[in-house]
């Protein structure tokens, strides 16, 4: 099962998922890692799950054309990512900002709202 | 004189009675996963689909107010299920708009419930007819347990082969997408309600009872799509073939 570490400002949380999870959906439905992962559209369009992966992102698809599309290319060289975006099967440590991103300028994206805490 | 099952049993006992009428085995859904379908085809489906997803939101808004009070976690399941429908990020129906004028119709041709066809007529008829009618609970089994959480395993088949075999682009699909990760929680939040709150021999019969209703009325629905848009088109025969094979 794969592991998986959050941080969040100087909090961590650890727990334990099944292979094929994603943790949008698991905190959705009220498990780890709820509440303690920010989310919240689910479909890639409002960023607020964004995380920078810190371990384990070998193991994860390259971005698709929501990430490359909300984050940028900068951020993704920074190593973010859209946690409602990718299933896990392998450990992951995660961190996410305390504040959700900044938007991307808008010639960079399709023109959705800003993520807002 | 049937038992109160525990969680575990009566979750397997909903499961069994959505699987044995899964709408995967339609026609319209075998001529589909196997790229047979013409845009046009999927135009007419889209044009359908919408007046039956469309109202999900007014179909939640009235199990929501007969919902009782004390229930808190099921009425903010609800509520955040209809934000999140219409709301939330894109509406849904927009970007089942947006897939549908990628085949070839139109937002005003989607619109004009003139263009459903009797029997989406009847599911959106009998969604609403179970919103507002049944106990609560009971609503939430057969809409949201019954039908929506069949969603992510329907579209988790179907994308793939959008952009595939139809070679539809990413944004073209994007209604599809987004339905795997808002429905797995949806459908599972479900679950838990009616795990919950169907707490009687009776509620869980009630429960099974119109989660297989729901697994009916779908399948009558897709089913109906074959014979009234695609079986002037692609003989019945040729998709027994095709499921033979793959059985």
């Amino acid at each position: 099962m794969p592991t998986v570490v959050i941080h969040r400002g100087d909090k961590t949380f650890e727990g334990e998922v099944n292979e094929n999870t994603n943790l949008v959906v698991k905190a959705g439905i009220r498990q780890f890692p709820y509440p303690n992962l920010r989310y919240g559209c689910g479909m890639g369009k409002c960023a607020r799950c964004a995380c920078r992966v810190l371990k384990g992102a070998e193991h994860l698809p390259e971005p698709n054309w929501k990430e490359k599309k909300q984050l940028g290319d900068e951020r993704l060289n920074e190593g973010f990512r859209l946690i409602c975006q990718i299933w896990l099967f392998h450990d992951i440590e995660l961190d996410q900002p305390t504040m959700p991103l900044a938007r991307v300028p808008a010639d960079k994206t399709d023109g959705n709202p800003p993520a807002t805490e | 004189m049937s038992e109160l099952m525990n969680h575990v049993d009566f979750r397997a006992a909903l499961e069994e009675a959505i699987k044995g009428k899964s709408a995967n085995k339609a026609p319209f859904s075998i001529a589909w996963a196997s790229g047979k379908l013409s845009r046009p085809h999927l135009a007419r489906w889209a044009e359908n689909h919408y007046h039956y997803v469309g109202p999900f939101a007014d179909y939640l808004a009235y199990i929501y107010a007969r919902m009782p009070e004390r229930y808190t976690e099921a009425k903010d399941f609800l509520l955040a299920n209809m934000y999140e429908e219409e709301i939330g990020g894109d509406r849904h129906t927009d970007l089942l708009i947006r897939f549908a004028e990628s085949c070839g119709t139109t937002r005003e041709r989607i619109v004009d419930p003139d263009n459903m066809s009797p029997t989406t007529r009847g599911l959106q008829s009998w969604c609403y007819s179970v919103a507002m009618r049944e106990d609560p609970i009971v609503a939430v089994a057969g809409l949201v347990v019954g039908l929506e959480s069949q969603v992510p395993s329907i579209y988790r088949k179907q994308t793939p082969t959008l952009r595939d075999k139809y070679k539809f682009t990413d944004e073209e699909v994007e209604f599809f997408d987004l339905h795997i990760v808002s429905d797995e929680i949806h459908g599972e939040r479900g679950y838990q309600i009616v795990l919950e709150h169907a707490n009687t021999v009776e509620l869980q019969q009630r429960c099974l009872k119109i989660c297989e209703i729901g697994a009916q009325m779908r399948l009558l629905y897709t089913t109906a799509l074959y014979w009234d848009y695609v079986s002037k088109d692609i003989p019945i025969e040729e998709l027994e073939a095709i499921e033979r094979k793959a059985a």
